[in-house]
């Protein structure tokens, strides 16, 4: 399996990460500026204490106007290092050992090592003055003070303070882990109201409405206007399923019952051979219209099953000129039962990819549809042209045309707009069903409409293989 | 009696029409919603057999529009749809009987006709009344024990006075439950087929069967046992 991703988990430890990047960095500022505030306190200390040196920096009370260490009233930091050194190189007062190479000769501040320790010195010169009111101005001495305490405080006071900036951002950060964690949860509350609901979708039950919340979440209405969608579609191409299924069984069982009537009807008594021969032929009729119920749902079955495989298609050939005079040749004994002239004017060598028997089934189809149609004695026009994207067939006829309110439902199948002229004029109700599915399948397109001159006008665009271009011709059956 | 048959599919109302006829009914065929609205409203018929799916108006509405009009004439559905729900609802809307398709010719006969005796309070197929008795299943009438060779209308006007006894029943009532519309009649015909039945009911010694009241039809006299 794999594994699985957690927005919530994602987002928590995104945010966090972050968290913890800016406590880093915020840590890392607050350190320097600490260091560096304390650094100055520090030196402001060694200074003071240097000055104080100088300070203690006495008349020695002597011939020589000398000057002497007295060391009275001045603090001194632990572990300090210094040294008072007047200008003859006497050294007045010092404790511990300075090291070697104290830079003595450059005043200032310097970090120097003593005994494995940092040290920071401050080199200082100073003049002392020996009884300045003497009215020689008294004796300047040169005084050079070398101070120093160990540095380790400053960073051990650094490092202090800092501990308590980390120790306070790790127990925010869990903090903020929790009431993230807790937070995110509850705002995708949604997600989970949309999934429980979502979930409540089955066959029989195909009612979906995206709760409120959802709704009104931006980031999740994409989501949920998509599951709406999706489901009333589902629910349509379902809903039409069933309804198919129902009138097929309906028109099937409807078939089964004339059958079964009519042979119960012959055997209900003892009856004379042609009784018998008339109530068989009558039953072979019946049993006739069953077969051929049966075999146009195994085709519109057939059909609307997908294509397998594209290049299967390529190999599809049929010049529909062809077929049409094919069509036409099969509809002649009806067209003369109603004496109905029809007319072809169509383009040779139009092809399309559609399988030679389909492309009949369509032509026929239409064709038988159009001469049952028509007025008695009247005209069926077919018109077939091509260019270089499509070929269009027209087969238009003359009778009273279809009613306005059935148009977007006749391709439906076992659609009857008026029942009296289905059933009884022999359709199943599948014929325009077959063609539409024919047309489909071929990546084509099949329309009706009423013809401004009455009667009904049938419509078929389909994708063309190739067109030569040859002289139209026309031809006349005339079948009367 | 006379039932009326509201069914679309041509081929099968003709074979259930003539398998009605056999059977010695009177049948008219309506083939859309509206035509058999209109017939079964007249009140004439003994029971009505419907399909559902109709052009025009749905069987639903026909029987809905039947029982409103206080038309309590038995109904019995023919339909091919499928699910219990449309039979309880169908049942509930005042139909009397179901039948699915395809469905077994012998069984709609025998439906029918339960229907149409039910309906006039008859409970099984044999009707004796005093002591004449008469099987509708075998379609045989016997007195006191001696079977009695009938013509077809003299069976069926016998039917449906031992189906009514001591009413009187008119003539023109006769007229309307034992013919349908494709049949030549009138009225004297029907006297005529009561006179030739009188004559074979009538043994030595035995009562007149069917008393003649003037103007009013006819009555079946005597005790009946139901």
């Amino acid at each position: 399996m794999k594994r699985s991703v957690s927005i919530t988990r994602r987002l928590v430890i995104t945010v966090l990460i972050m968290e913890l990047a800016s406590a880093i960095a915020l840590i890392g500022i607050v350190t320097v500026h600490e260091w560096r505030v304390r650094m100055k306190a520090f030196d402001a200390t060694i200074a003071g204490t240097t000055q104080s040196l100088m300070g203690a920096v006495q008349d020695a009370e002597d011939e020589a106007d000398n000057v002497m260490l007295d060391l009275t009233g001045v603090q001194l930091g632990n572990h300090a290092i210094y040294r008072v050194v007047d200008e003859g190189k006497r050294v007045l007062g010092a404790e511990g050992t300075l090291p070697a190479d104290t830079p003595v000769s450059s005043p200032g501040f310097h970090n120097l090592r003593v005994r494995g320790r940092t040290y920071r010195f401050l080199v200082f010169r100073g003049i002392r003055v020996i009884d300045p009111g003497k009215v020689s101005g008294g004796v300047r001495h040169n005084v050079e003070i070398v101070y120093g305490v160990p540095a380790g405080r400053v960073w051990h006071e650094v490092l202090e303070s800092t501990r308590f900036f980390v120790i306070s951002t790790v127990a925010l950060l869990g903090i903020t882990a929790l009431v993230m964690a807790w937070l995110v949860r509850k705002g995708l509350a949604p997600v989970y109201d949309l999934a429980r609901e979502a979930e409540q979708i089955n066959s029989s039950e195909w009612q979906f409405e995206a709760p409120e919340e959802a709704k009104s979440t931006v980031e999740l209405r994409p989501l949920a206007t998509a599951l709406e969608s999706a489901v009333a579609r589902l629910q349509r191409s379902f809903e039409q399923q069933r309804r198919f299924t129902n009138d097929a069984a309906h028109e099937l069982k409807t078939d089964v019952a004339i059958v079964k009537s009519s042979l119960q009807l012959l055997s209900m008594r003892k009856r004379t051979p042609e009784e018998y021969s008339q109530g068989l032929a009558l039953s072979l009729d019946d049993f006739t219209r069953l077969e051929m119920t049966v075999q146009k749902l195994l085709t519109l079955a057939r059909l609307e099953q997908p294509m397998e495989r594209n290049s299967l298609k390529e190999s599809l050939s049929c010049a529909l000129s062809d077929v049409l005079d094919e069509a036409v040749y099969q509809s002649k004994p009806l067209a003369e039962l109603k004496a109905t002239e029809v007319t072809v004017d169509s383009e040779k060598n139009v092809r399309v990819a559609i399988d030679n028997h389909d492309a009949l089934l369509l032509c026929s189809n239409i064709l038988l549809n159009a001469i049952q149609h028509c007025r008695d004695g009247g005209h069926v026009r077919i018109a077939l042209l091509g260019d270089d994207q499509a070929a269009r067939l027209t087969i238009q006829d003359d009778g009273e045309g279809i009613a306005e309110e059935d148009i977007p439902h006749v391709f439906e199948p076992f659609y009857r707009g008026d029942a009296s002229r289905s059933r009884k004029s022999g359709g199943t109700g599948l014929g325009l069903s077959i063609c539409k599915a024919i047309c489909n399948r071929a990546g084509g397109s099949i329309e009706i409409a009423n013809h401004r001159a009455g009667g009904v006008l049938v419509t078929v665009f389909l994708p063309i293989l190739s067109l030569q271009p040859e002289p139209t011709l026309s031809g006349s059956i005339k079948a009367r | 009696m006379r039932v009326l048959l509201i069914e679309d599919e041509q081929r099968l109302g003709e074979n259930i029409v003539a398998a009605l006829r056999e059977v010695g009914l009177a049948v008219d065929h309506a083939q859309d919603g509206e035509a058999g609205s209109h017939l079964a409203e007249q009140g004439v018929y003994d029971a009505i057999v419907l399909d559902l799916m109709l052009p025009r108006k749905t069987g639903q509405r026909v029987l809905h529009d039947l029982r409103q009009n206080k038309i309590h004439t038995p109904v019995l559905i023919l339909t091919a749809q499928e699910g219990k729900e449309s039979i309880i609802e169908l049942l509930n809307a005042g139909a009397d009987d179901y039948l699915g398709k395809p469905f077994d010719l012998g069984e709609l006969l025998a439906r029918v006709k339960a229907l149409i005796r039910r309906a006039k309070g008859v409970s099984t197929p044999v009707l004796v009344v005093s002591d004449v008795e008469l099987n509708t299943v075998n379609q045989t009438v016997t007195r006191r024990g001696n079977s009695i060779e009938l013509s077809p209308t003299e069976y069926r006007i016998l039917e449906y006075l031992l189906h009514r006894p001591r009413a009187v029943v008119s003539k023109q009532e006769l007229l309307e439950h034992l013919y349908d519309f494709d049949w030549e009649h009138h009225s004297n015909v029907i006297e005529a087929h009561v006179s030739n039945l009188r004559r074979k009911l009538s043994f030595a010694g035995s009562e007149p069967l069917i008393e003649t009241l003037r103007h009013r039809g006819y009555r079946l006299c005597g005790e009946g046992s139901r």
